[in-house]
């Protein structure tokens, strides 16, 4: 029973906002005193009138402080479920309550919005470390197919019914951590390893969850559960080094990929590189070819026009030309043998090794070699040259 | 008169002179005589049958390691008190017995695998029902019966953690050879392009050689068809020229040569 929701019973403790926040009144805790005692005994007490005032007034004083001691307050956050006789009566709202003292009335309370956990599989000890205190007979659980995983849950709940949390289920916690090992392990149960593992993580953690809440339901347990969390989910440690190494060599297939591209990235260019200098070396080529070819054609046109106008000097003179040049440049020797028999000695030898010595790289060719002759070399080569250049330009 | 109370998570059941007079008690305050009458109160919340892990066969004549939970709740007193003497201890062992004997049954007929992922609830349902009636003459309701660990005794964990490895190790061959394999086509795809692009620029290289040949042979011929007498002596002087383009040839020649007509008829 309490001020703010007086004959409200019946009323849903969940949905009642109509809170009032009327201090207590001692008079009026006094009435309501007497018409609880009063509607329990069925007599007249405390309405006699006159002749017993100051004797009501007497008893008054001990029945107030008996009163007094029915006074409780209920935090934010909290609910307050009392019980008359043992029999429940109502669930109370955050603020100043009254209930008909002990033994008549008790009270208990209840924090709804405390976020509670459980901890499955695991033992965090209660601070925030690292290395979670894995429990195996709780943490290792069958896949379907047949591996073998290292689950670690955390649920979070609230007690969402105070009364049914108090009255429906002996060691609701208990209860709860039953419920959630056997709904987890059902449904890892169905789950292959590697769904459990990677992409089914929060699909598994929403069915765990729906599963403990219909259970919950179903025991009336008065418990509301806000989320199930995956806080690890892993292969058992004596496997985890084969399981690394898997992913090692996937990461190696790429990087094996990788690298081939790399080559490809390098060899395909270089030959196409390659494909357009051999390309562009043959057009070269074949410009050069041509080009030498009508510029030694048209040479050949020039000077046979030449040659046709006087055939015989001109012949005489390109052949003079010519084995001068070239006896110029060689070790000339006559020899008068003709009929003879003698065995002549020439030291050929000696004659290319002197060769060898004066030989100087020549650029140009034809006729106009002579002219680089004059430049470099000694002045007996320089009067040739001259003469040669005189001779030439007569002949054309 | 004396009284008593019944709280909200309570049964109670009232005898006079050991004899059951009343079992129908809701929560709340009621009477009873002194001497004459006896009260006795039970839990009426949802109580715990935790069974301890324990083998069980299965039809691939596997042992797995099982543990299970019934709750259960009195639901007729008197009967719950003449059966069990209202003792949770008594009646726990009861039910106990009940539902090992099904579970042993249920396994011996399914397989690991269907027992782990598709049977669960199919068993569950067949234990609540073959619990049932004997939780009636108890005077108790089974709300659940859940099975939770269905596990596989330590040694033969160890042989499935050895295929898990060997899973392992297969599909990280898998990955491996699968990238060689890759990496393979890829090189042997990029040597493939670089032949072919080099053959390509080989063949079109040397086309382009031989037009340049034949256009300057059709060249040569145009000019040097002019006039073939003079053709010889050009090219045969230019020859000469070109064979003794580097001094210190060594040339031996006969006084009676062309060349030196002249000289020797100055002799």
């Amino acid at each position: 029973m309490s001020w703010n929701e007086p004959g409200g019973s019946k009323k849903d403790p969940w949905s009642g906002r109509d809170q009032q926040d009327t201090p207590p009144d001692l008079d009026e805790v006094l009435r309501k005193l007497r018409d609880g005692i009063g509607g329990l005994f069925g007599g007249n007490f405390g309405h006699g009138g006159s002749p017993g005032k100051t004797l009501a007034l007497l008893a008054g004083i001990p029945l107030a402080i008996w009163g007094l001691t029915g006074i409780y307050i209920v935090d934010e956050g909290n609910r307050g479920v009392v019980t008359r006789f043992g029999k429940y009566t109502e669930t109370t709202l955050p603020g100043p309550h009254w209930h008909l003292p002990a033994p008549i009335e008790s009270k208990a309370i209840v924090n709804v919005e405390q976020q509670r956990f459980i901890e499955v599989g695991y033992r965090s000890g209660g601070g925030r470390q690292q290395n979670l205190g894995s429990v195996p007979k709780e943490a290792l659980m069958l896949t379907q197919d047949e591996n073998i995983v290292d689950i670690r849950l955390a649920v979070q709940y609230q007690i969402k019914d105070a009364r049914a949390y108090l009255f429906n289920v002996y060691e609701p916690e208990k209860t709860l951590k039953e419920i959630t090992e056997s709904a987890e392990r059902g449904i890892i149960g169905k789950s292959t390893m590697n769904y459990v593992l990677t992409e089914g993580r929060s699909g598994i953690a929403d069915e765990i969850k729906q599963e403990i809440q219909e259970v919950l339901d179903k025991y009336e347990a008065g418990i509301r559960v806000i989320t199930v969390n995956f806080v690890d989910a892993q292969v058992p440690e004596e496997v985890q080094s084969a399981f690394e190494d898997a992913i090692k060599a996937r990461e190696d297939e790429q990087r094996l990929k990788n690298e081939a591209e790399a080559y490809a990235n390098e060899v395909v260019p270089k030959a196409r590189g390659a494909a357009a200098r051999l390309l562009e070396e043959s057009e070269a080529y074949k410009q050069r070819t041509i080009a030498k070819a009508q510029g030694e054609a048209g040479r050949f046109k020039q000077l046979l026009t030449e040659y046709e106008k006087a055939p015989e000097i001109t012949r005489q003179r390109l052949y003079l030309d010519t084995i001068e040049s070239v006896l110029q440049k060689s070790n000339t020797l006559m020899l008068d043998v003709k009929g003879g028999n003698n065995m002549i000695y020439l030291p050929i030898d000696k004659l290319q090794r002197q060769s060898t010595a004066l030989d100087i790289p020549r650029e140009s060719e034809g006729v106009s070699a002579s002219v680089a002759d004059s430049i470099d070399n000694s002045a007996k080569n320089a009067n040739r040259a001259a003469t040669l250049r005189g001779r030439e330009s007569r002949g054309q | 008169m004396s009284i008593f109370t019944v709280s909200e998570s309570q049964k109670a059941i009232k005898f006079r002179l050991g004899e059951v007079i009343s079992t129908d008690y809701s929560p709340g305050l009621y009477f009873k005589i002194p001497f004459i009458n006896d009260i006795k109160k039970f839990d009426a919340r949802v109580l715990t049958l935790e069974s301890k892990p324990e083998r069980f066969l299965t039809s691939e004549k596997k042992n797995v390691v099982v543990d299970s939970f019934v709750k259960w709740r009195v639901k007729d007193v008197s009967k719950y008190y003449t059966t069990v003497a209202g003792d949770v201890v008594q009646a726990n062992i009861r039910l106990d017995q009940i539902v090992k004997d099904a579970m042993r049954g249920e396994f011996s007929k399914r397989t690991i695998r269907e027992l782990v992922s598709s049977e669960r609830d199919a068993v569950r349902d067949i234990l609540i029902k073959a619990a049932s009636p004997v939780a009636v003459d108890l005077g108790i309701e089974i709300v659940d019966i859940r099975v939770m660990r269905i596990d596989l005794p330590s040694e033969v964990s160890s042989s499935v953690h050895q295929r898990m490895e060997a899973e392992q190790s297969r599909v990280a061959r898998d990955y491996r050879s699968r990238g060689a394999e890759a990496a393979e086509r890829i090189r042997a795809d990029a040597d493939r392009q670089r032949e072919v692009l080099l053959g390509n620029a080989y063949r079109d290289a040397e086309l382009k050689r031989g037009e340049g040949d034949a256009t300057s042979a059709e060249v040569y011929a145009q000019a040097y068809g002019k006039n073939k007498d003079f053709f010889g002596l050009y090219r045969s002087l230019t020859a000469y020229r070109e064979v003794f383009r580097n001094e210190g040839s060594t040339v031996v020649l006969e006084p009676d040569s062309e060349f030196f007509q002249y000289f020797k008829k100055s002799k």
